[in-house]
């Protein structure tokens, strides 16, 4: 037979919904698993995959903190963008792997948002090799970025940095972010048992380590084709 | 004249020795003293319990003209060696991440899963931390071998060694002619490729791709002129890769456009004896596979017929748009030379020096076949730019064109029967896509060295602590 | 081979009959609701696979199920969900697709599931004690849900346990523990979670995995609310009929290089290939006693589609004839098969 409810358990029941026992958690609970188990920070980007359709269509979400965050230093990121329009598309067209890419200011931030084919660093590499110029003029308005400059001259440290600063991807199987934490660590994926009930909290203290994540690799119309292969569709020539 | 001085430089990156035989040995440093007297020796000429490093051209110009040594050596590290030698850590900071991560640790992206994974990996493979240096001694006997091994032998704990050696015709498993395309550096007759700037394997110096330059690890004496090398043991699948060539001859051979793979009429022979259509058709499909004839004859120049290959040039060809030379070639994947690719701006920027010998056979109990396979040296100033950018976009994926992208090289792709495919070329610009062939080459073990010049050498060898 | 299927299959299905379960019904997915429709494959579907069903419109019986065995119908309570459906193609011959709510199953072969079976039997649940939630929530673990009313016997905690320490298990698990409680069997998505081989119309072969999308999209109940009835799926299907069709489209997943074929605890991406093969129209109810004589089983092709050598896959075809047996039920389409 069933114990049934008394009033202590519906005390505990109601504590999550109880803003001291929030405010305990945030300030006392969680920074203590944070200091008991401290997570590394998960490597930003798609992770290198075997299967094709896992290797086109990728995104970057590269976050790029301003040095300057006020209205001025963004105003001037904001035309490192707009006035070399006309070298990022041919960059682009010429790169051939990018489905689409696009610019942000949010915040105190440079964000450069894109789907692209084929593996990070090939496309970061010949990316720098066509429109290195105008990533110079962002990378002088961002944090860290002096040192990069000129990038065709820094490219293994420049992809690195972008590595290092585009989103961590969540996995598309929750599960899956033991086996990546196992691994950061250095432990073969699966040879470590998991509690599944500890997974939340795995997540919590994965978000302090890497607080802004992409949730999992997103959704596609028409997954495993590349831009080549659309524009070939399309009879536009590639 | 360059500006390049070629007594400063390892002899095995610009070159070919062209010896019969090859020893790899896989080091570890114990004592690091030892090692390092050892190497002080060996880039100062050699001595009488050590032997001398290879250069490429020493100072008087003696050899190689007018007289080869019998052996040639030369040395890799890794960066667990380098660390061993006791590289300052802010040095080692400086050299690219693929290259600190180690060829295990990059498996995914070099297609290099399942009964090719590191799990997989041959002693020593297995243990990558154990790799320190590669010692490689070219020679044309044993005894030459030996010897220099010995001397070796004193200074490290070995703890593999890999023998290989040169198929007649400078053939590999499969029987194809290898080691004819190769990189040029230097003013060679050839109208047809772009000379390759030294960036192409020395760092320091200027690359293909305009203003880009890889970085140079420091301190600079240890970086200047120093290289990669992405060394790799590759077993191949000769029964495999036989019986499929039978296979995919009968379906060809049965096919409506048959007529078009081949001319009904055509007749060649595979050097010594005629082939009858089913013969020819597999040649042709090795051909196709390959991007030349198995006697080394581009096949693009003459898809009709299996020529004599002293009748054709080997290398001075290019890829225009009627090309009967598939683009899902291993050599198409690999170098597409001038023809038209997604990514407009690399042709020609992941170029790879290649140096190879074939191995084996190792017979190990439970399994099918003995063990034969390549040696393989890929050589260049970025594994990332070059040898990576080839292996995961290219030569698998096949994100440089997209009609051949979702696609693994056929020849030595990371394929499997249930998804592979390689499209056939026709006479009339159409295709026949065979499908279900294995992975013909599996990866046995491989590691990522850097390929210091002369001074590094000595460099390291004066390193204290 | 055959022999030893089916005395695996035996010893699955005793350990799948649970205590509360009755044995003159399926020892899983216990109770079902029947209806008939038919199938429209898409313009596309036949180049991929060249099977009768995707040539042309077929009917189609469906039994739509929850997964649990227990004898008392439990609509509210969490649980995965079952879709069984019957192709009727000419001729009199069949072929079965029975998809879950779950994406991947929890082992991969029929030994270790036997073992999963035992281990995950319904044990007896209580709510978790207050300094249990509360040494939980210390933990940043969020406490085990309470019973629902009515709840003694529960697998949960012995299929986590097994999760613990099979990591084959935990996306299984980890899912079927948060599944929760559909809508309507309308609205919910199924998978047939196991590789099959479909054969194009140019012969092509290709790996490939189905799932069904409800047209009307994917809605679970709300979790912090305590389930109504039990009994609601049935009538809200019939209700929902009487003003025209359900529909489902028919996804179907190619599989590349790297996939495993044969093991269904690995879900695939959501970014392979992805072919719309055709909608299905769920459109009249079917009386209870029909439906629940019905036997379907996973490996009822036809030509166009084979099964791929996921060890599941196999047992089952024999447990679900012997299941049948054991319940009386229509004769499996493999009944007496040697
Ligand atoms: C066992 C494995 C391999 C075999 C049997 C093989 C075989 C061949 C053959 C027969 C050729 C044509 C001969 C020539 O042009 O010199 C060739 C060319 C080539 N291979 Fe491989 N290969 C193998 C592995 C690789 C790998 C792993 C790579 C690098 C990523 C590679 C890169 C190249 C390149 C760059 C060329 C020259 C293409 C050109 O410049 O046109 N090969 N290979
Ligand atoms: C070794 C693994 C499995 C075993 C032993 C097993 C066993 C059974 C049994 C004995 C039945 C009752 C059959 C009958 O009496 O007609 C059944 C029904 C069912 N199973 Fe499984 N099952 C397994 C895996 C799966 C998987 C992977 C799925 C999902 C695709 C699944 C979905 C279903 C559904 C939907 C039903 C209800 C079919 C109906 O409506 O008649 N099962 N299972």
């Amino acid at each position: 037979m069933q114990r049934k409810a008394g009033w202590l358990d519906k005390f505990v029941d109601d504590l999550p919904s109880q803003g001291w026992f929030q405010f305990l958690s945030r300030h006392l609970v969680v920074p203590y698993w944070i200091w008991r188990d401290p997570k590394p920070v998960l490597p930003g980007g798609p992770r290198p995959s075997v299967q094709p359709s896992e290797s086109v269509q990728r995104m970057m979400n590269l976050i790029m903190p301003l040095k300057d965050p006020s209205p001025i230093g963004r105003a001037r990121a904001a035309l490192a963008i707009s006035q070399n329009v006309d070298e990022i598309f041919a960059g682009l067209d010429n790169v051939g792997t990018v489905h689409n890419a696009r610019f942000l200011l949010l915040d105190g931030n440079i964000c450069m948002l894109s789907v692209y084919d084929g593996d990070f660093s090939n496309y970061i590499r010949d990316f720098i090799a066509t429109i290195g110029s105008v990533f110079d003029a962002v990378m002088k308005e961002v944090e860290g970025g002096d040192a990069m400059v000129p990038t065709t001259e820094h490219i293994e440290e420049f992809i690195d940095w972008v590595c290092a600063h585009d989103l961590f991807q969540a996995p598309d199987i929750a599960t899956d972010l033991f086996n990546l934490q196992d691994a950061a660590k250095g432990i073969a994926p699966g040879s470590l048992p998991h509690d599944l009930r500890l997974l939340p909290r795995e997540l919590i203290l994965q978000l302090h380590s890497n607080p802004n994540i992409s949730l999992g690799g997103g959704y596609r119309a028409y997954p495993g084709y590349s831009a080549a292969q659309v524009r070939q569709k399309f009879g536009v020539g590639w | 004249m360059s500006r390049i001085d070629h007594s400063q430089l390892q002899g095995n990156i610009l070159r070919g020795y062209r010896f019969g035989l090859v020893r790899h040995m896989l080091l570890e440093v114990t004592d690091r003293a030892t090692v390092r007297a050892f190497l002080g020796v060996a880039a100062q000429g050699g001595g009488a319990e050590v032997p001398a490093i290879t250069v490429d051209q020493p100072p008087d110009k003696t050899w190689p003209r007018d007289q080869k040594p019998a052996s040639c050596f030369n040395i890799g590290l890794t960066f667990a060696g380098l660390r061993a030698l006791g590289v300052a850590p802010g040095d080692l900071a400086t050299f690219p991440t693929e290259f600190r991560e180690g060829m295990a640790a990059r498996a995914t992206k070099l297609g290099d899963f399942g009964e090719s994974a590191p799990r997989a990996w041959s002693q020593p493979f297995n243990r990558p931390e154990q790799i320190h240096l590669v010692a490689s001694i070219h020679a044309d006997s044993t005894a030459e071998l030996d010897k220099v091994d010995t001397q070796v032998s004193r200074a490290f704990a070995v703890r593999g060694r890999l023998d290989g050696y040169a198929l007649a015709q400078d053939k590999v498993y499969f029987g194809y002619t290898d080691s004819i395309s190769q990189p040029k550096f230097s003013h060679v007759k050839d109208e047809v490729e772009p000379i390759d700037p030294y960036g192409t394997v020395l760092l320091g110096e200027p690359t293909r791709q305009e203003g880009l330059k890889f970085g140079v690890p420091t301190p600079q004496v240890l970086g200047h002129h120093g290289t990669f090398n992405a060394f790799r043991v590759l077993r191949q699948h000769v029964t495999a890769f036989e019986q499929y060539l039978d296979r995919a001859a009968t379906e060809l051979l049965n096919h409506p456009d048959s007529a078009l793979v081949l001319p009904l009429d055509a007749q060649f022979s595979d050097g010594e004896k005629p082939l009858d259509r089913h013969g020819m058709l597999r040649e042709v499909v090795a051909a196709q596979m390959c991007g030349r004839w198995r006697n080394g004859v581009p096949y693009g120049s003459s898809p009709d017929t299996m020529p004599d290959p002293a009748s054709v040039p080997l290398t001075e060809y290019d890829y225009g748009r009627g090309s009967r030379c598939p683009v899902g070639s291993h050599m198409r994947r690999t170098n597409p030379r001038g023809g038209a690719i997604v990514q407009r701006i690399a042709n020609y920027t992941r170029r790879l020096v290649r140096r190879g010998m074939s191995y084996g056979p190792i017979h190990t109990e439970g399994d099918s076949e003995p063990e034969v396979g390549l040696l393989g040296n890929f050589i260049g100033a970025s594994l990332g730019a070059q040898f990576e950018a080839v292996m995961c976009d290219w030569l698998n994926l096949g994100l440089q064109d997209p009609d051949i992208t979702g696609a693994n090289d056929p020849l030595i792709g990371a394929n499997s029967s249930e998804t592979s495919w390689f499209d056939v070329t026709l006479r009339n610009g159409g295709t026949i896509r065979l499908r279900g062939f294995p992975r013909f080459v599996s990866t046995r073990g491989g590691v990522y060295t850097f390929l210091p010049s002369m001074p590094a050498i000595r460099y390291l060898a004066r390193l204290k602590g | 081979m055959g022999e030893q299927h089916r005395n695996l299959a035996r010893k699955l299905v005793t350990a799948l009959q649970r205590k509360d379960g009755d044995r003159k019904r399926r020892p899983v997915h216990t109770f079902g609701t029947g209806a008939s429709g038919h199938f429209i494959p898409s313009p596309v579907a036949a180049g991929f696979c060249d099977a009768e069903h995707f040539r042309s419109p077929t009917p189609a019986t469906i039994r739509f199920s929850n997964g649990s065995g227990s004898a008392v119908r439990r609509d509210g309570w969490s649980d995965v969900r079952g879709m069984a459906t019957r192709f009727h193609l000419s001729d009199n011959k069949a072929t079965d697709l029975i998809g879950m709510t779950l994406p991947v199953f929890f082992t991969p072969d029929g030994e270790s599931f036997l073992k999963f079976a035992i281990e995950a039997r319904p044990r007896p649940c209580q709510r978790a004690t207050p300094w249990q939630k509360f040494r939980d929530m210390l933990r940043l673990t969020p406490p085990v849900p309470d019973p629902y009313d009515g709840e003694t016997i529960s697998p949960d905690a012995g299929a986590i346990a097994f999760a613990h320490q099979h990591d084959y298990a935990r996306a299984g698990v980890f899912q079927a523990a948060t599944i929760g409680a559909p809508q309507s069997y309308a609205r919910a998505a199924y998978h047939a979670v196991h590789s099959f081989v479909a054969t194009g119309a140019d012969g092509t072969q290709r790996w490939v995995r189905f799932s069904w999308q409800p047209v009307s999209g994917v809605l679970t109940t709300d979790p912090e609310k305590d389930p109504v009835i039990d009994d609601y799926l049935q009538a809200e299907l019939a209700r929902r009929l009487r003003n025209g069709p359900a529909l489902f489209s028919l996804m179907m997943q190619v599989g590349e290089v790297g996939d495993d074929f044969n093991d269904p605890t690995r879900a695939w991406p959501p970014h392979r290939v992805r072919i719309m093969m055709g909608t299905l129209y769920v459109e009249k109810m079917l009386d209870d006693v029909t439906t629940e004589k019905l036997s379907f089983n996973p490996h009822l092709l036809t030509r166009g589609i084979a099964p791929s050598d996921d060890p599941v896959l196999w047992v089952r075809k024999s447990a679900y004839e012997v299941s049948s047996g054991r319940r009386r039920g229509t004769p499996c389409p493999f009944h007496g098969e040697r």
